[in-house]
């Protein structure tokens, strides 16, 4: 097969790919087809599942894969994806990098399309470089880390980046921007702009959500995702060279590729077009060793000699390649920095002592130590939650939880049968539930308790049993009770006063999303109570 | 088109049928006093019609025809080339049978009847509780709009618009628009105890039509309910107490709170229509704080027995 066809093959592959993670990352929503033929419904309640596989990208990780695996110690359905990724990377090295990573990918366009360095500046950007190690000490890091109970890994793992990065931040943020367009479209007194508005709405909701979405310091996940993309300036594929933890893996399997760059010296020219294209910084020049381990098998420097001094073959029987430059200072230095992670991960006692009663987990969620061990911090929960209420921490959790699921009451409510973000969860931190086995269990997320100082019928300050409304438990969680109190004028008034049922309560959070009382509510949703954890139960069966 | 051949029986049978019934007609309306006849016609007049499904398993389509047959017919009240705005209660993402939401079968036939009277379009809009889009597919709503091609609006901020109701107690409030600018409006409520205003009925239900600070509301329950009744004024008001919620209301969740009623209620007087189905629940219409305000701010009257009221058994 020619060079130039090999590319083409690549482009397309990564296109393809690429394409598929951006429509499964929209497909992650409510689906739009949910309307049910309602006389199924009449009789059972029915679960709302969603219609395409949007964990797909996460089963084919196999960085994902091994630190479950090692830390959670188990077996992730549909993860023997992710082990045949392993098995063909023994045959081809890192064609996952070159082929299929749609993170990869979008580093590749970025540094392809209007390259910020030529002539000699590419060349020197493209030679392999001692700092293309720190992959390495980050993955070895994450390893260590995941072995000792704290499982960092989402957080450079390139496909929760990617996901985080784009449902969290650009999708909103794009949405928000065209969703303040059309909000001020529809204001006009001109019709045409109303009906541009509410058609407009209509295509894209679906899209980029539904209302005004948001997420705490996604702000932060937005400039990250800023930085390293224009990182590539520098070098291109920074990312993939320098910090991607699953590339070091995978890097590290390449060590037995039967695919291998074959160089014949006697007919280089030495024009180092090959370096000038070189994604890899993987010395391709005839006059260097190849590095298998930096290789992403994208053939552009195939495709760029005009000599034919280099070509890609299969070998049979397989050779060992080159090693991959690790170096032993950095598995010391790794193995020490993920060490000692984990362990001052724990140090504030959010595991051992007393969680932070802020931190409400999804329903379903393990208990808080196994909930760690395999959260990847991907925002899958996070995008696909209808009611925006599932948010990445930022200190509710500690360090060792950053940017892990936390419901924040005051965006939204967990609601009674839905159980959409268990049903995405692509390692199982939170456990796939039926609406059935949700309510009937109950599975608690935590507890609501009323602020009496700033409760209108507590304070004296007028009716209203807005909490008592909205409880979906039947019966209800809140409980009114009649009484005669006196108004600040010193009028008598009738009033009901809510009281919380924490045998009922399972700590939905929609009394505090509906509370009139905005910002702090009058009635507030804590973790105390959970159903996950038996040391933050309450009552005593 | 369906190939059945017509017997000859079938067509004597039918011309039977066709002429009998005109004559019949003719019969009855000649010796008739000419007020009484025209009568029905006038949209003006005050009714409470009231249908009964007694016999076991009967559809509940058929008693809604009967049930505006009853009232003079659709036709009375859309217009062809008409724009039907109905607000069904599908606030709570809850299964049919627990009674929390309107009945998808009653939507559907109102629709329909809407469809057959040659409205233009037909839209289904409430400002839900839940999320709406598991509201639409929850309640049967998503499905009954896919049926009937009626359009489910989505409640979003840029259709809320702030208006003046001129109430005793609410002045400026953002209202949610596809409600407003419909020719027609049709009340579709379902009937359920409420902890507050007592029942959750006809009134109540226009809470579900607007946006803004709902939750405060609650403070002068009674009051805003009738303010907001009094600014939306539908056409007819079809109240479904197929089954009712008679615990736990408004958002129920569990089917002992349901009671089986098999009846609907049908009035062009939002007061009184509330009143009928409040005897339902054995509660005199008085005693609801919105059923009494509304009869005293002049919005219907409470005492449905002293206007036309026709009953349905099928």
């Amino acid at each position: 097969m020619k060079a130039k066809h090999l590319v083409w093959i690549r482009r397309l592959t990564q296109a393809i790919f690429l394409i598929v993670f951006v429509l499964l990352l929209i497909e992650s929503r409510l689906p739009q087809d949910v309307y049910m033929d309602y006389s199924a419904a009449l009789t059972a309640e029915q679960d709302i599942e969603l219609n395409y596989p949007v964990t797909f990208f996460f089963q084919i990780d196999p960085l994902i894969w091994l630190t479950s695996v090692v830390s959670g110690h188990q077996w992730i359905k549909g993860f023997g994806w992710a082990l045949g990724i392993v098995v063909l990377t023994l045959f081809f090295g890192r064609f996952f990098c070159g082929f299929i990573c749609p993170f990869g990918t979008i580093h590749h366009l970025m540094s392809y399309v209007k390259p910020a360095l030529k002539g000699q500046g590419i060349i020197k950007a493209n030679q392999k470089r001692p700092d293309q190690k720190y992959k390495y000490l980050i993955l070895i890091l994450f390893l260590a880390a995941s072995l000792l109970g704290l499982n960092f890994t989402g957080l450079l793992d390139p496909m929760a980046f990617l996901f985080r990065s784009l449902s969290l931040a650009v999708f909103p943020g794009l949405g928000t921007g065209i969703k303040e367009i059309f909000d001020l479209m529809a204001q006009s007194d001109i019709k045409i702009f109303n009906y541009i508005s509410y058609t407009g709405e209509v295509i894209v909701s679906p899209v980029f959500g539904y209302g005004y979405k948001a997420f705490q310091s996604a702000w932060l996940i937005g400039i990250l995702f800023l930085i390293i993309l224009l990182l590539n300036r520098i070098r291109p594929r920074f990312w993939c060279r320098t910090l991607c933890p699953l590339g070091a893996l995978l890097g590290i399997f390449a060590r037995f590729s039967v695919l291998r760059l074959e160089k014949y010296p006697d007919k280089c020219t030495e024009c180092q077009l090959c370096i000038t294209a070189c994604q890899g910084a993987a010395s391709p020049v005839p006059d260097q060793e190849w590095e298998p381990a930096e290789c992403m098998f994208c053939f552009n420097c195939f495709n760029a000699c005009p000599e034919n001094a280099i070509s890609f073959k299969l070998r049979w029987p397989p050779t060992v390649n080159k090693p991959p430059d690790i170096g032993r200072r950095v598995v010391l230095g790794s193995l020490v920095g993920g060490v000692s992670l984990s362990l001052f991960g724990k140090l504030d006692g959010r595991i051992h002592k007393v969680s932070d009663a802020r931190l409400i987990r999804p329903p379903g969620s393990l208990p808080e130590k196994d909930f760690l061990k395999l959260c990847q911090r991907c925002g899958l929960c996070m995008k696909v939650c209808p009611t925006n209420v599932i948010n990445p921490t930022l200190s509710e959790a500690g360090m060792a939880g950053f940017w892990t699921p936390n419901l924040i009451m005051i965006q939204g409510y967990c609601e009674y049968t839905c159980t959409l973000c268990g049903s995405v969860c692509p390692t199982g931190a939170i456990q796939h539930l039926s609406a059935k086995e949700k309510i009937e269990n109950p599975v608690r997320i935590g507890s609501a308790h009323i602020d009496r100082g700033r409760c209108l019928p507590w304070s004296g300050n007028g009716p209203c049993i807005v909490c008592e409304e909205h409880c979906p438990t039947s019966p209800k969680a809140i409980h009114l009770k009649k009484e005669v109190g006196l108004s600040p004028d010193g009028e008598t008034v009738r009033v009901e006063l809510p009281y919380v049922d924490l045998k009922r309560c399972v700590g939905c959070g929609i009394c505090e999303y509906k509370c009139p009382v905005m910002g702090k509510p009058a009635i507030q949703v804590i973790a105390a109570g959970e159903s996950r954890s038996i040391n933050n139960l309450i009552l005593l069966s | 088109m369906d190939n059945h051949h017509i017997t000859r029986r079938e067509s004597i049978k039918k011309l039977l049928k066709i002429s009998g019934g005109l004559a019949l007609t003719n019969l009855a309306a000649w010796p008739l006093p000419k007020d009484l006849i025209a009568s029905p016609a006038s949209t003006n007049e005050k009714f409470v019609v009231e249908g009964i499904g007694q016999s076991h398993g009967y559809a509940i389509k058929a008693l809604i025809r009967k049930v505006f047959e009853a009232a003079g017919g659709i036709e009375k009240f859309v217009s062809r080339q008409d724009v039907v705005a109905v607000k069904p209660n599908i606030s709570w993402a809850r299964a049919p049978h627990l009674a929390a939401t309107t009945h998808p079968e009653v939507l559907e036939a109102v629709i329909e009847l809407c469809q057959e009277a040659g409205a233009k379009k037909v839209v289904v809009a409430d400002h839900t509780i839940h999320d709406a889009r598991r509201c639409f597919a929850i309640t049967g709503a998503g499905m009954v709009a896919k049926k009937t091609g009626a359009d489910l609006v989505y409640p979003r901020s840029s259709l809320m618009r702030e208006m003046k109701l001129q109430g005793h107690r609410l002045n400026v409030w953002p209202v949610f628009v596809p409600l407003i600018e419909a020719d027609k409006l049709i009340n579709l409520p379902i009937a359920k105890v409420h902890v507050l205003s007592g029942l959750t009925l006809g009134m109540k239900n226009w809470i579900g039509a607007v946006g803004g600070r709902r939750n405060a509301l609650h403070q002068d329950i009674h009051m805003t309910v009738v303010d907001l009744a009094q600014f939306f004024k539908p056409t007819l008001t079809l109240i479904d107490a197929i089954r009712i919620m008679v615990h736990n209301g408004p958002s129920g969740g569990s089917a002992s709170d349901v009671s089986v009623s098999n009846r609907l209620i049908l009035s062009n007087d939002p007061v009184a229509a509330d009143a009928k189905a409040a005897t339902l629940f054995d509660i005199r219409p008085e005693d609801i704080g919105f059923i009494h305000l509304g009869n005293k701010w002049g919005l219907g009257t409470y005492e449905f027995q002293k206007i036309r009221h026709n009953k349905v058994i099928i």
